[in-house]
């Protein structure tokens, strides 16, 4: 649904996007992560078609971005940092105006803006300016303006920024039915728990696209897979029975507690359970360790592009010695 | 070139004007003003009747512009240096009014940051400055029109000479009114466009374009103190040059109202 090569973007001769090459499939939520500055709006106003990229090529729905602009912005709905609504005019006055720019026939529009209106609670402050409405209130409503037209491919950069707790969770929840409904999300934020949780891929990306796959993924690539097993009186014997294993990669014992190293966790902690089990280990727990996405993150961002497919290389296939 | 795109905006630009009281204010006041105060001067002139010495000169220069004027008396040619002198400020109308209608237009979408998701539907930027120059240009001729129109009719009651309210009807005050007053009321918009790209703050932009008035209160002066001989052969070349002037402004309007330049370099 999205596909870019090589997308680069000069402002003024300096580099705000470098070399993009990524691909968004139907119905995917795909959240570009990176810090202020990395280029996250800017790559979405160029999908958006509202600025044109210095250089590569990319596509929206099956359009080409540049030639055929005016169909991409017919088929994608955009929520910008700001809501950008018109504070005078009231919620209906506002999703009316968009419905107009985009087309919607007088009666659809109507079902449409009503629609949206009542799904995301705001049907009974329709007549109200905008001016008046809370912050989530009025994201919501830029939501709903983005989806009146039913666009294929949803941009979304920090939709849940400034709102309160209660607010963000509505949004997210709206932002996982989307999905549901087919559509294809991009979604750009500072949010990593929300990233977490909403996107089927992560980019990380400061100017250069740093690392796409999925969150599990991301994790896996940086800190490798590790078990931990913690047992009631671990002894020297009990770690020896398990440490002649050569699937395991790396094995750190602190007292009760055992941290594995490997490549298939599902596959390969029963038989280590096992033989513990075997050997008279009394195991109280056993867990597979989780790094926050924030970690990775910052792992990431701090990793120098040049050097990264090294280092994500020997998590991979590395570890310490046994 | 969507029609139903370019009625939805002037609609909504419409919309946001009934609902601004400030930019009402700055609408509709100078109409009044231009029209209530040349009213009250000629009703002031009027009732200093007998009184009134005019300079030999002064009157021999006008007697000679016009034949009909040969026999008016110092009470008439005051009044109808007042109207002359009035008709030059109606000119200011279509320059006032626009600015202020461009100017919250772009400024409002500025501040609330509202011309991002409107520069993401499939609005052509044609349409997006036809839309918003209808909404304001439109509005300050009218506005122009109907207080000449109600100036005629209350000029009617004051001014008793006949001679003095043909003036009125001169085609020269007709050709201004129809063809000038349209051709400054695009050239204020596009002024506005421009100015407002730069600036944040509408009363900022007012002040900066209020200037472009100042050629028109010139030409009042002049023409009342006999520098400069408005006929409508002058009026012609300057709606001429209005016209290559207003080409000007409006290619570098559109050429800061494109997407990128609006998200990039407005300020």
């Amino acid at each position: 649904m999205i596909e870019t090569h090589g997308l680069t973007k000069q402002f003024n001769g300096n580099l705000a996007v470098d070399d993009l090459s990524l691909s968004v499939k139907r119905g995917e939520i795909f959240a570009l992560l990176g810090p202020n500055g990395a280029g996250k709006t800017t790559t979405v106003r160029m999908l958006a078609c509202l600025i044109a990229p210095t250089r590569g090529d990319a596509t929206v729905a099956g359009y080409q971005v540049g030639a055929q602009s005016n169909e991409i912005r017919g088929r994608i709905g955009i929520l910008t940092e700001s809501p950008g609504l018109y504070e005078k005019l009231s919620a209906e006055q506002n999703l009316n105006y968009f419905a107009q720019l985009y087309s919607l026939a007088p009666d659809a529009a109507l079902k449409q803006v009503r629609r949206y209106l009542e799904l995301l609670g705001l049907w009974t402050r329709r007549a109200e300016p905008v001016g008046g409405f809370s912050k989530g209130m009025k994201q919501k409503l830029a939501i709903a303006r983005a989806l009146l037209h039913e666009p294929d491919v949803v941009f979304l950069d920090e939709p849940t920024s400034a709102l309160d707790p209660e607010a963000a969770k509505v949004v997210r929840d709206f932002v996982a039915e989307l999905k549901g409904e087919g559509r294809t999300v991009f979604l750009c934020t500072h949010n990593l728990d929300e990233a977490d949780r909403l996107a089927d891929r992560i980019g990380v990306m400061k100017q250069k696209l740093i690392q796409v796959d999925t969150p599990e993924n991301l994790r896996h690539k940086l800190y490798g897979r590790r078990v931990m097993i913690r047992a009631r009186a671990l002894d020297d014997a009990q770690v020896d029975s398990v440490r002649h294993f050569d699937f395991i990669r790396d094995l750190r014992r602190d007292g009760d507690h055992l941290s594995i190293a490997l490549e298939d966790p599902n596959a390969m902690t029963p038989l280590i359970v096992a033989r513990l089990v075997q050997v008279g280990a009394a195991i109280q727990q056993v867990t597979e360790e989780q790094h926050s996405l924030e970690e990775v993150y910052l792992n990431l961002i701090k990793t120098p592009t040049a050097s990264l497919s090294r280092k994500t290389g020997e998590g991979e296939g590395g570890g310490d010695s046994k | 070139m969507n029609l139903t795109r370019v009625r939805a905006i002037v609609a909504k630009e419409v919309l946001e004007i009934r609902k601004n009281p400030l930019l009402l204010v700055t609408i509709f006041l100078p109409p009044i003003l231009f029209l209530l105060l040349p009213l009250a001067i000629l009703a002031a002139a009027g009732s200093t009747a007998g009184s009134v010495r005019i300079p030999p000169d002064q009157l021999a220069r006008m007697r000679s512009i016009s034949p009909a004027l040969a026999d008016i008396s110092g009470i008439e040619f005051l009044q109808l240096l007042i109207l002359q002198q009035f008709l030059t400020f109606f000119l200011m109308m279509p320059l006032l009014i626009p600015v202020s209608i461009a100017a919250y237009s772009i400024i409002g979408e500025k501040e609330l940051k509202s011309l991002e998701p409107l520069l993401a539907t499939p609005v052509r930027t044609a349409e997006l400055l036809l839309g918003k120059g209808i909404a304001a240009v439109v509005p300050a001729i009218l506005t122009t029109w109907v207080t000449y129109v109600l100036f005629l009719i209350g000029a009617r009651l004051i001014v008793t000479s006949d001679v003095v309210y043909a003036r009125l009807f001169d085609p020269m005050w007709l050709l201004a009114m129809i063809l000038l007053a349209p051709l400054f009321a695009l050239f204020a918009v596009n002024l506005g466009i421009i100015v407002s790209s730069r600036v944040n703050d509408v009363r900022v932009a007012q002040q900066m374009v209020g200037i472009i008035v100042l050629p028109v209160v010139l030409l009042g002066v002049g023409q009342t103190t006999g520098l400069v001989l408005l006929n409508s052969l002058t009026f012609i070349a300057g709606a001429f040059a209005m016209l290559l002037i207003d080409a000007a402004v409006l290619y570098i309007g559109a050429r800061l109202f494109q997407r990128e330049t609006i998200l990039t370099q407005w300020k």
